[in-house]
């Protein structure tokens, strides 16, 4: 009914900056280890286990009760010192474990088998753990301390991922404290549970008496066995690219590319910083800008730009980026640049009149924070969009969405909610799980606020990515990457669905039966008809990679649990070194869980 | 006690000041009325679709993909309705049917039934009738369905928004399509923009009714047989299929801005509108269209069409003849002011009409961000233009009620024009080819209710533009709605109208309040030129509606002619925070926005001196 240029994807490019490893070959990165800690190639656990099975090698660090009991110098603490830091670890913990990372070995992130539960504190994982003075009197010692936002926890012997980006505190010349140090972000399996927390002084456990500029990571070792594995930082030491003066020249007329024109500018002039804020009109203008790039040291740097309109991005006569784009998407591209001086230009026209003009150029190395190298007004907020969520507190909640999968945006998706709290979005066209989530139910104000144009909805809590593909084979048949099924619509049974398809090649009738089931999600085909196909059916349970066989009913593979009852498994070789695992069905009925 | 004795007071003053003043003008609501149904604050009723239930009750469907059955709906023992939640988790639902116990309703991407087959309520088994493709645009709107009277399932596809309308991501994009209830496709008709609103009149021929945007000039309403192309060529890819009705590629279309007419002189499977209604005048976003078969219970109006608008809230009137077989006819305006953006309309058992709404992302006239309300005829007379006919050599028009002879004798009563759009696959066009008309001759009937006119240069397939401003009926009371739009794609053969010439130009006096102090009299003239204009359909004077508000706009600190240069060639690009463009409103007189232009600017001052205190 009405013209927008764009769509506005979702543009979230996840910052793909490489960063330092503590490699976990060896243990020489730590300082004074106990013996409890080792260096192995694997660990594996159930999700009732409270202790690892380990096989030897190397890539994982692990903490094992090597003794006869846990002390506090069973601590790990890292030889590295780092101020502001963005850490990056996996990690995994046994049953009803308890660890905890402390940044500059005084500020603790906890980390906790926190599974399955309804309410979280301080306390629990994704946490950051409270403040402790004796002074304060018996049973008060305890205070602050930050509940993250929901539990994203997974299960116990799953690898969880876990970000955290911190800001130490500051000092004067005096050594007095200028500003206390803020968690900026933690993000636990890929759920925000904490952002720009300030901590007026170091949490319970420190290993030292004052705050300081510099300390260790320490991570906790004093409760029981714990892994890790990629143990990646980021710290912000090193100087970044500048821009000088910024000179341009100013057209108008109605350009549709990026090209400098041959006619001379109407106006020009030099501003002491980039912005858009010299263009006097809202359409028809294609404005040059010019400035000296100063750049430290050799090295990546990565441009981001950002405008309403095309553009182009040069530096020294080479185009890194152009495009038609709104003002609220990124644009990265990355370039070595030698250290010294460089041109830097930007072209930038825009050749309708509805939107906002903006112009925005920030620059990242690695090693030094992002930096924005426009004036602060010539890019805009993006729009006040309140959260719409779905929530699934009373009885169990469905609703239709596109939803995006393994970066593809899926039509015919139906999102299924449960009280409680097991979520998961499927694919009606390949009757299909696509995801698996816990916590809270579903983002939906992609879809209903405005006019609703990417239309998806997102889950809200911790996300399992399933392969999205139809889970019955007929035996020794390749699992197609979509099977030829037709959709029958679903029924309701005590307000959950029941998925019903026509599988044509099988010639049978399945139905799909999806429900929550302790801490994870009972999935139940069942086959309807008499079809000769129907003694000759597999259910295909995991495809890919680090897929593991625990015991006979329950194998894992990255993200998941999967537990049935039943025939023993096969575990097929796949190309590239791939495995998928197989049951076949027994009788008309097949049953199995997703554990997360 | 004090309170009370003050209401009295008061009411005995508005008494007073009532007594010394003329009766006022009559008003749409005075004849039709509409009631507003309750919605409970924690429903999000974004209305999709509506269906009549035969056992009294209304069915609504959302955008959030809910089905609310609503008893009570015709307000009839108390004014409160009960809202029960049928159905759930759908993928916006913007077209709702029901049928022998089922709801058939459109989602995204698929036609769906919907039973409750325990009959508790609620449904509970959701069948596809048919699966839609879909790229993933959020503009791939589908609507329906539309149920026919061999119990065919009609469903309208719109366009992928890609800065222009895009049907090749996605199958049948841009199509009506014919679906059986077992789930057979048929391909209908192509060339479908932003179809919202269609039905099919006592005929069964299907009208649909088109929003104003690129290869569309103007919002229309087109009748659509098997095989036609209605203009927009977004969907084409698909007339190559081999069950494609229609043949016809991009490179067949002409796109050099002259008017449709002209490319459907080269190229006749170009089907021309029954109707256009004039962008920014006969609303912004057509939607829903809807024929009078309630034999008088809904409207003086019976056989006649009512086609709603969602941008300026507000249902207008739609007569049609069939001239050389060829539909064609007249739009007028009929009932404003409803609480959001119209998407849907159904006659209630009644006769009244179910109105639901939406406004969305494209603001509307209507605050509210959705709403339901019925519409309803209260049986009152009034002074209405009631047909209108084309004539060999001019047009006849039928009243409602006798007219005065003497004004339909005078030229000064009428003012005609004619002009069209431009048919090019840029965004809207501009009204060009325009011409003024002037009256040769003037018949009435015997019964005065027939008034046949001769004009000097009728133009085929051109809208012609009546505004009667000076028809009066035997009480001497003007016409409600002034002005109509004919489009004239045929014109009818038969003698020419023998007849007198007009009176002289013998002006009547229309009663204009003379613009002495700038008191009341001057604020309702003011206010009486803002509606004529449409002016208020867009803005009001302290609120932002779909444009900005008259005090917003005087703050800008525009001359009086700066503000005229700008109605006739509006500058959207001033206005960056509003999703709708404003139309170039070149058609009103010079003298008119002037005023209007003068009394913005006196709001500045206003606002000046009330800063002041």
């Amino acid at each position: 009914m009405k013209k927008i240029l764009f769509s506005l994807l979702l543009v979230a490019p996840i910052c793909a900056w490489a960063q330092q490893s503590i490699p976990l070959t060896d243990l020489s990165a730590f300082d004074q280890p106990s013996k409890n800690w080792t260096i192995e190639q694997a660990v594996f656990s159930n999700y009732s286990d409270t202790a690892f099975q380990v096989s030897p090698g190397q890539g994982v660090l692990v903490n094992t009760l090597r003794g006869g009991k846990y002390h506090r110098s069973d601590d790990l603490k890292s030889k590295m010192q780092h101020g502001d830091i963005r850490l990056l670890v996996d990690f995994m913990l046994p049953k009803g474990m308890n660890s905890g990372i402390y940044l500059q070995g005084r500020y603790e992130v906890q980390l906790f088998d926190s599974w399955g539960k309804k309410t979280v504190k301080y306390n629990d994982c994704g946490g950051i753990y409270e403040r402790w003075d004796e002074s304060r009197g018996k049973g008060n010692e305890g205070y602050e301390g930050y509940a993250p936002r929901q539990n994203a926890s997974k299960a116990p012997g799953l690898w969880q991922t876990l970000e955290i980006d911190f800001q130490a505190p500051r000092f004067d010349a005096n050594g007095r404290k200028t500003a206390n140090a803020i968690f900026k972000k933690v993000i636990l399996n890929g759920v925000l549970v904490q952002e720009n927390i300030e901590v007026s002084g170091m949490t319970r456990g420190a290993i030292f008496d004052k705050e300081a500029p510099f300390g260790p990571i320490l991570i906790q070792g004093d409760h029981g066995p714990i892994a890790f594995r990629n143990l990646r930082y980021e710290t912000y030491e090193k100087p970044t690219a500048s821009l000088g003066e910024v000179s341009y020249d100013y057209y108008t007329g109605k350009f549709t590319d990026p090209i400098i024109p041959t006619t001379s500018p109407a106006k020009s002039g030099k501003i002491p910083a980039l912005t858009y804020r010299v263009i006097p009109v809202n359409n028809d203008y294609l404005i040059h800008y010019k400035a000296e790039l100063s750049i430290p040291e050799d090295d990546n740097y990565e441009f981001q730009t950002y405008w309403t309109g095309s553009g182009e991005l040069k530096i020294d006569g080479k185009v890194l980026n152009n495009g038609a784009h709104w003002f609220n998407e990124m644009v990265p591209a990355s370039t070595f640049l030698k250290a010294g001086k460089h041109q830097l230009e930007i072209i930038h026209i825009k050749d309708f009149p509805w939107g906002p003009k903006a112009l925005g150029l920030n620059v990242k190395r690695i090693g030094s924070r992002l930096v924005s190298l426009h004036e602060r007004t010539s890019l805009l907020d993006p729009d006040a969009v309140g959260l719409i969520e779905v929530k699934a507190n009373a009885e169990p909640v469905l609703q239709r969405s596109f939803a995006f999968h393994l970066g593809k945006k899926k039509t015919h998706v139906i999102q299924v909610g449960d009280p409680a709290g097991i979520h998961y979005s499927y694919d009606l066209k390949q009757g299909a799980i696509l995801q698996v989530w816990r916590g809270k139910f579903l983002d939906a104000t992609q879809m209903w606020d405005n006019r609703g144009e990417p239309q998806t909805s997102e889950p809200l809590g911790l996300n399992v990515v399933q392969d999205g593909k139809f889970p019955l084979v007929l035996a020794h048949q390749v699992q197609p990457d979509s099977t030829e099924l037709v959709y029958k619509g679903y029924r309701l049974e005590a307000g959950r669905p029941v998925f019903m398809y026509d599988w044509t090649a099988a010639k049978l009738w399945v139905e799909d039966r999806i429900q929550p089931a302790g801490n994870g999600l009972r999935r139940t085909l069942s086959l309807v008809g008499a079809s000769p196909q129907k003694s000759d059916v597999e259910a295909v349970l995991a495809t890919g990679h680090h897929l593991s066989l625990l015991q006979n009913g329950l194998a894992s593979q990255p993200g998941n649990f999967i537990e049935w009852k039943g025939a023993a498994a096969e575990l097929l070789k796949m190309p590239a070194g791939a495995q998928q695992i197989r049951v076949p069905f027994s009788g008309a009925q097949f049953t199995f869980d997703l554990i997360w | 006690m004090k309170k009370y004795t003050a209401f009295l007071l008061l009411f005995s003053m508005a008494l007073g000041a009532f007594a010394q003043t003329k009766p006022t003008p009559k008003k749409e609501q005075d004849y039709y009325e509409i009631k507003t149904l309750p919605i409970p604050k924690e429903i999000y009723l974004e209305v999709g679709g509506l269906a009549t239930m035969p056992d009294g009750r209304l069915a609504v469907s959302t955008r959030r993909g809910e089905i609310w059955i609503v008893e009570n709906p015709y307000q009839k023992t108390s004014h409160q309705t009960y809202y029960r939640r049928f159905a759930s988790g759908l993928h916006e639902v913007l077209g709702l049917a029901y049928k022998d116990g089922a709801f058939y309703c459109s989602q995204r991407g698929e036609l769906t039934k919907i039973s409750d087959t325990d009959r508790d309520g609620v449904a509970d088994l959701y069948e596809p009738i048919y699966t839609f493709d879909l790229s993933g645009n959020y503009h791939e709107y589908t609507y329906g369905p539309v149920i026919d009277k061999n119990g065919d399932m009609w469903v309208s596809l719109n366009l992928a928004w890609v800065g222009f309308g895009e049907g090749k991501f996605a199958k049948w994009r841009g199509w009506f399509v014919k679906i059986t209830p077992d789930g057979k496709l048929e391909p209908f008709a192509g060339g479908l923009r932003s179809p919202a609103g269609y039905s099919f009149n006592d005929e069964g021929d299907l009208f649909y009714g088109e929003n104003q945007g690129d290869w569309v000039g103007s919002g229309r309403v087109t009748h659509l047989a098997k095989a036609d192309f209605a203009g927009n060529p977004g969907g084409l890819k698909w007339a190559k299929e081999p069950n494609s009705p229609l043949k016809l590629s991009l490179e067949e279309i002409q796109d050099n801005g002259s008017p449709m007419f002209e490319a459907a002189k080269k190229n006749p499977k170009i089907k021309l509108p029954a109707v256009w209604f004039p962008h920014a005048i006969m609303g912004i976003s057509t939607s829903d269209i809807l024929q009078d078969t309630t034999k008088g219970k809904f409207s003086p109006f019976p056989g006649q069409y009512f086609v709603a608008d969602q941008g300026q809230s507000k249902v207008m009137r739609m007569g049609l003849e069939k001239v050389n077989g060829v539909y064609q006819g007249f739009a007028i305006n009929y009932r404003e002011g409803f609480q959001s953006g119209i998407l849907r309309e159904r006659f209630g058992l009644d006769g009244s009409m179910f109105v639901g709404m939406t406004s969305r992302g494209w603001g509307s006239t209507g605050k509210d961000e959705y709403g339901l309300q019925r519409l309803f005829w209260n049986g009152n007379m009034p002074f209405e233009i009631d047909m209108i006919k084309a004539k060999s050599d001019g047009f006849e028009f039928s009243f409602t009620q006798p007219v005065d002879v003497n004004s339909v004798k005078k030229a000064a009563s009428y003012a005609i024009r004619s002009y069209i759009y431009k048919y090019q696959h840029q965004y809207g066009s501009p009204i060009i080819e325009l011409k003024d008309l002037k009256i040769k001759g003037v018949e009435v009937s015997a019964d005065r209710k027939k008034v046949r006119i001769s004009i000097d240069g009728i133009r085929q397939f051109f809208i012609h533009e009546f505004t009667l401003k000076g028809v009066l009926n035997e009480k001497g009371e003007p016409l409600l709605h002034e002005t109509a739009y004919y489009t004239l794609n045929e014109i009818p053969k038969g003698p020419a109208l023998v007849a007198a010439a007009p009176q002289d130009e013998i002006h009547v006096k229309v009663t204009e309040v003379k613009v002495v102090s700038k008191g009341l009299g001057y604020e309702l003239a003011i206010s009486n030129l803002l509606k004529k204009h449409t002016c208020s359909a867009c803005h009001a004077k302290d609120s932002k509606l779909v444009g900005p508000a008259f005090t917003e706009i005087a703050k800008r600190n525009y001359s009086n002619q700066q503000i005229l240069d700008l109605v006739y060639k509006p500058r959207p690009e001033n206005w960056p925070d509003f999703a709708t463009e404003m139309a170039p409103m070149s058609h009103v007189p010079k003298a008119d926005v002037l005023k209007i232009a003068g009394w913005i600017n006196g709001l500045r001052e206003k606002e000046g001196l009330k800063n002041r205190d």
